[in-house]
């Protein structure tokens, strides 16, 4: 096998929460707030909805074809080739959302704490880091995870909490009428295809040490992320009314800048400067892992290490070219990546799962 | 061998980020903002007035001697297209680099606040380095003028109105507030109105005692907008009621005159309150119920009545609700009558109340509010009467 590490369940959700909550916890608040305003909560507890059923989807999908990832089990379904085909796909959409991630992770460096820096250089040194975790497998930077995650959530919590005298609930009302089912049903597509990248469950399945707890993972992973960015969002609306919340790039930043307790606890940005530069730095190498080990499986290599280094340079360079400004990058996130993440979150897996149940159980094992 | 090459390739590598951070700014190196100021000039220029730390005067705490001469802040003006446009210009003159982090106050001369003042604060909103949490200030003459004022409490004005605007003692908002009062549909914005008062102080110490005018700042009160513009101001009693109308900050002190001896005052201590705005609308016209609720502990008696007596207390607190009822009366008729904007957050309880009826009105929302009934009714209740039931100096 590539990749020898086996996973409990406990540090699976701690993976998968990971692996959504940083970016979305910093840029999901904005693009809700445009389109659902007050009721962006509504629209967050339907991606929920959305997220859990792509979850099941993705996961009964792998539970058929145990000790098998994604890359391996579309041979299974579709044939040698075209499950080639397929599983490069998968390969490249993982490598594509990473470098959307890492342009997030330096935009937001570069935007609100160091204006001078070139981009770049934040992304090297966190695909250096990531590529480190990646090369010593998958159970090294799930254990670092096992750390990080919990003061992660320890400081959203803390920045939410301090805000509380500064919140005004009455914010969120009228609820619904304003905005209507149409424009929170909007808002609602874009956090779905945030919470769908549980579908790298795909690729994780095999590494669990309890496979069929898999269900349990991914409801659970899910619904924590979801929790917790419904809870920041009602407190982002709360802080800013629906208005004035709309205009911001990173509400979560804005929320910070707010906290001052007796005019001496304040200036608390380096709370949110932790919770990006860990969670940015596991959600990466959890895609980094994900595309290299797809890449290793489908070239069929007896090791994925010496893909990591190519796999991770497309992805550094691939995350330079793809967007000339932070505005591209958010207009991209808001409207033209979601079909194409929608075919690989939801349309594929479908059509896989309907695929493999018309061929009936599977009998013999690879 | 290919041990010691990698450790020597990562000690090379580590040096380059050990270094510190690519934009560092050392202490030193920085001008640190106290306040900004922003006014207009007659050709319709930017001038942006800057009040910078000069660290080693307020280090030097007391011992400076020269307090009232030497200024422990340099205050430096610029013109510029725009905010930044400005700052750029002041940049050449200014030797350290400007820091915004640490801004507490930014205040808008009133020619600026009435040419309309979205296009000002967008940078202060933009910008990663200024804070929201700044208070925002309208004068009515030159921004400039207050940031050169002086302070005798602290060590520059910046600070001392910080501070007052800090305490609340009438209305102060910040850059926060002041835009989601701007981004909303159904209020107008209000911003703390400051303004200069001359004082003398002694220069000098004991020894050569020597009187020298100086000009400090003093909050006098609200600056009220019809959407971005500045309509006008609203004076302390005012701006009393306007706080009580819009449930903010309802402490403060209230005086009523004596029951039974005319020209003596009694002075009640309000210690908390609730405002509730019910907003009514029966297809045609809008009216609002508000009802005040203000709890107060009697803390000053200038006449002798007795207040162990229930009749009497009731009165006062009849009084009391009175007292509050005509300040409230006084910032509506301001308000409504003579402004026509609605800075009181009515139109928001509206739109909570009727989100359906809303987007019919919005769009005149000032018009409707302007011609609106307003019934008040007012609860007061004395909780407590200091340490006394009656004068202690009070004769058998």
């Amino acid at each position: 096998m590539l990749e020898g590490g086996k996973i409990s369940s406990r540090q699976a959700i701690f993976l998968m929460v990971s692996m959504v909550l940083p970016t979305a916890f910093l840029f999901m608040a904005a693009v809700i707030a445009h389109l659902a305003k007050q009721d962006g909560w509504i629209s967050l507890l339907l991606a929920v909805l959305v997220a859990l059923l792509i979850a099941w989807l993705v996961v009964s999908l792998s539970l058929r074809f145990p000790g098998q990832t994604i890359f391996q089990f579309v041979e299974v379904i579709l044939g040698r080739w075209p499950g080639k085909v397929v599983a490069f796909l998968y390969i490249w959409w993982l490598i594509h959302v990473n470098a959307e991630i890492l342009r997030q992770f330096g935009s937001f460096m570069v935007s609100a704490f160091m204006p001078e820096t070139p981009i770049i250089v934040f992304e090297i040194l966190v695909m250096v880091i990531a590529a480190y975790a990646v090369r010593n497998g998958l159970e090294v930077f799930t254990r670092a995870n096992e750390i990080l995650l919990p003061i992660i959530l320890v400081m959203v919590f803390i920045i939410n909490i301090l805000l509380i005298p500064e919140l005004n609930l009455k914010r969120l009302l009228p609820v619904y009428i304003d905005n209507g089912a149409v424009s929170i049903i909007k808002g609602a597509i874009i956090p779905s295809v945030w919470f769908g990248e549980i579908v790298v469950m795909a690729v994780l399945i095999p590494y669990l040490n309890k496979a069929k707890e898999a269900y349990r993972v991914a409801a659970s992973a899910t619904l924590i992320t979801g929790s917790i960015l419904i809870f920041s969002y009602v407190n982002s609306m709360a802080l800013y009314g629906p208005e004035a919340a709309d205009g911001w790039i990173f509400p979560s930043l804005n929320k910070v800048r707010m906290v001052n307790i007796a005019n001496f606890l304040e200036r608390l940005e380096a709370l949110i400067m932790f919770v990006w530069v860990a969670g940015g730095m596991v959600k990466i190498s959890i895609f980094y892992w994900a595309a290299v080990l797809g890449s290793a499986q489908w070239l069929e290599l007896k090791d994925y290490k010496p893909l990591v280094l190519p796999v991770g340079v497309i992805i550094l360079a691939l995350s330079i070219m793809a967007h000339e400004s932070i505005l591209g990058l958010y207009t991209f996130l808001a409207t033209s990546a979601l079909p194409f993440w929608i075919v690989f979150q939801a349309c594929i897996p479908l059509l896989l799962l309907i695929a493999a149940m018309l061929r009936g159980p599977r009998k013999t094992r690879h | 061998m290919k041990k010691l090459l990698s450790c020597l390739l990562l000690l090379i590598f580590m040096a380059g980020i050990l270094s510190g951070c690519w934009s560092r700014k050392e202490l030193s190196e920085l001008a640190i903002v106290l306040g900004a100021g922003i006014d207009r000039t007659p050709d319709g220029q930017v001038m942006l007035t800057l009040q910078l730390a000069k660290p080693s005067t307020i280090t030097g705490g007391w011992g400076g001697g020269a307090r009232g001469i030497e200024p422990s802040a340099w205050v430096v003006s610029g013109t510029g297209k725009t905010v930044l446009d400005a700052q750029k210009r002041l940049a050449t003159r200014i030797s350290r680099s400007i820091y915004w982090a640490h801004s507490a106050i930014l205040v808008f001369g009133e020619e600026a606040a009435r040419y309309g003042i979205r296009r000002y604060i967008d940078f202060f909103l933009r910008s990663p380095y200024s804070r929201e949490t700044m208070w925002i200030m309208v004068t009515n003459g030159e921004a400039k003028d207050i940031l050169e004022a002086y302070s005798e409490m602290e060590n520059t004005s910046a600070q001392d109105i910080a501070n007052l605007a800090r305490s609340r003692t009438g209305y102060s908002v910040n850059l926060k507030d002041f835009t989601i009062m701007l981004a909303n549909q159904g209020t107008n914005p209000i911003a703390s109105r400051i303004d200069l008062i001359d004082y003398s102080i002694n220069s000098g110490g004991l020894t050569r005692a020597k009187s020298v005018m100086q000009k400090g700042a003093i909050l006098t009160g609200t600056a009220v907008f019809h959407d971005e513009t500045l309509a006008g101001f609203l004076d302390e009693s005012e701006t009393q009621g306007l706080l009580w109308l819009r449930g903010e900050t309802l402490k403060g002190i209230i005086s009523v005159s004596s029951l039974t001896e005319p020209g003596k005052e009694m002075s009640i201590n309000i210690i908390r309150g609730a405002t509730e705005v019910q907003p009514q609308y029966d297809g045609e016209s809008v009216w609002f119920d508000v009802k005040i609720v203000i709890e107060g502990d009697l803390w000053e008696q200038q006449s002798g009545e007795e207040i162990m007596e229930r009749q009497v207390r009731k009165a006062i607190e009849e009084e009391m609700a009175g007292e509050v009822e005509d300040k409230v009366r006084l910032a509506l008729e301001k308000v409504q009558g003579e402004y026509k904007v609605d800075i009181l957050n009515f139109g928001e309880s509206f739109h909570r109340k009727y989100p359906k009826v809303w987007p019919k009105l919005k769009d005149s929302w000032d018009e409707v509010f302007a011609g609106s009934g307003v019934n008040i009714t007012v609860e007061a209740h004395l909780r407590r009467s200091g340490l006394e039931t009656k004068r202690t100096s009070e004769k058998e």
